[in-house]
């Protein structure tokens, strides 16, 4: 099978798209990338803006209705989640596949 | 306290902006020059990010997202592009930016801002040019800015005199003539030294 483009997703790129797996705003994305990825990946406001920007561009995440009159709210969409789940086996055959070298 | 100052480097102009601070003006509005305000609180980070913004919102949004992870909007418009950030408290990270790329890709923004100016002023230029209302004649041929008749073949007291008296005059429509060439060349040099930046902030 011919492998997506857009494959492998960059660190921040996949803990933003896990992230965005329930709605949130920019600042809580922030606070979840660091949670999911156990303190390593921090990442610094304008950083994330030009992330989410890119993502929204390329139809991976779009916004959603918000309550909050300030802060946009955005979730993942289908081709984001798809690609979320074929980086995640990419990695998952790594894993296979190091686990019976390195033992 | 108002300063004038241009800057095309971000980083020089954030260098300069940090020792203000220190010295104990915090940057508080940028429209014509920047205005500081006297601070007595110690001193704070300032950074910034080149970014303009199509709807209100989304600069909106923007901001809050600054705010919510310690940085204070202290001067920026929705178009202004030239944004300003204030470290607001300890808990913030130490820069708006936290990878390399990012932090570049201002610089590519603020360049593709000067050649999109630049872009705008060609058409209007070659307008002006191709219904006569700028001649390009005078720019290679500077005598045809003086419009008195006869005025190259007097001599002594009398073309001195006249030349003078209509060299100011001359100077005014030849600089008119000149204006847009010249705005047009800087904008593209602006253009062009920002894309350096992004490149050399690339392999920083």
């Amino acid at each position: 099978m011919k492998r997506d483009k857009n494959l492998p997703l960059t660190e921040t790129v996949y803990y933003i798209l896990l992230a965005l797996v329930e709605p949130a705003h920019g600042y809580l994305i922030m606070q979840k990338v660091g949670e999911l990825s156990g303190g390593q990946v921090k990442m610094a406001a304008g950083t994330l803006y030009g992330a989410i920007e890119n993502l929204g561009k390329q139809k991976l995440i779009q916004p959603v209705q918000s309550e909050d009159s300030r802060r946009k709210v955005y979730v993942i969409t289908s081709r984001g989640a798809e690609l979320l789940r074929l980086d995640f086996e990419r990695m998952q055959q790594m894993i296979e596949v190091t686990k019976g070298i390195l033992k | 306290m108002r300063v004038f100052k241009f800057f095309i480097n971000l980083n020089k102009e954030e260098k300069w902006l940090n020792e203000m601070a220190k010295q104990g003006y915090s940057l508080s509005k940028k429209s014509c020059g920047y205005e500081f305000t006297p601070i007595k609180t110690e001193y704070a980070a300032i950074k910034m990010d080149y970014r303009r913004f199509k709807k209100q919102e989304d600069f909106e949004d923007y901001c809050a997202l600054f705010e919510d992870s310690g940085w204070q909007h202290i001067a920026g418009t929705k178009h202004s592009g030239y944004q300003y950030f204030k470290k607001a408290d300890e808990s913030g990270t130490e820069d708006i930016f936290s990878d390399v790329p990012s932090k570049a890709g201002r610089y590519k923004r603020l360049s593709n801002m000067w050649i999109g100016l630049a872009a705008f002023y060609i058409p209007i230029f070659a307008a002006f040019v191709a219904v006569g209302f700028i001649e390009l004649a005078p720019l290679l041929d500077p005598k045809s800015l003086y419009l008195t008749p006869g005025l190259w073949e007097e001599s002594g007291a009398a073309f001195w005199g006249a030349f003078l008296f209509e060299t100011p005059f001359a100077l005014f429509r030849g600089a008119l003539f000149a204006l847009f060439p010249i705005m047009i060349m800087l904008f593209l040099i602006f253009a062009f030294k920002a894309n350096k930046y992004y490149q050399s902030a690339q392999s920083d």
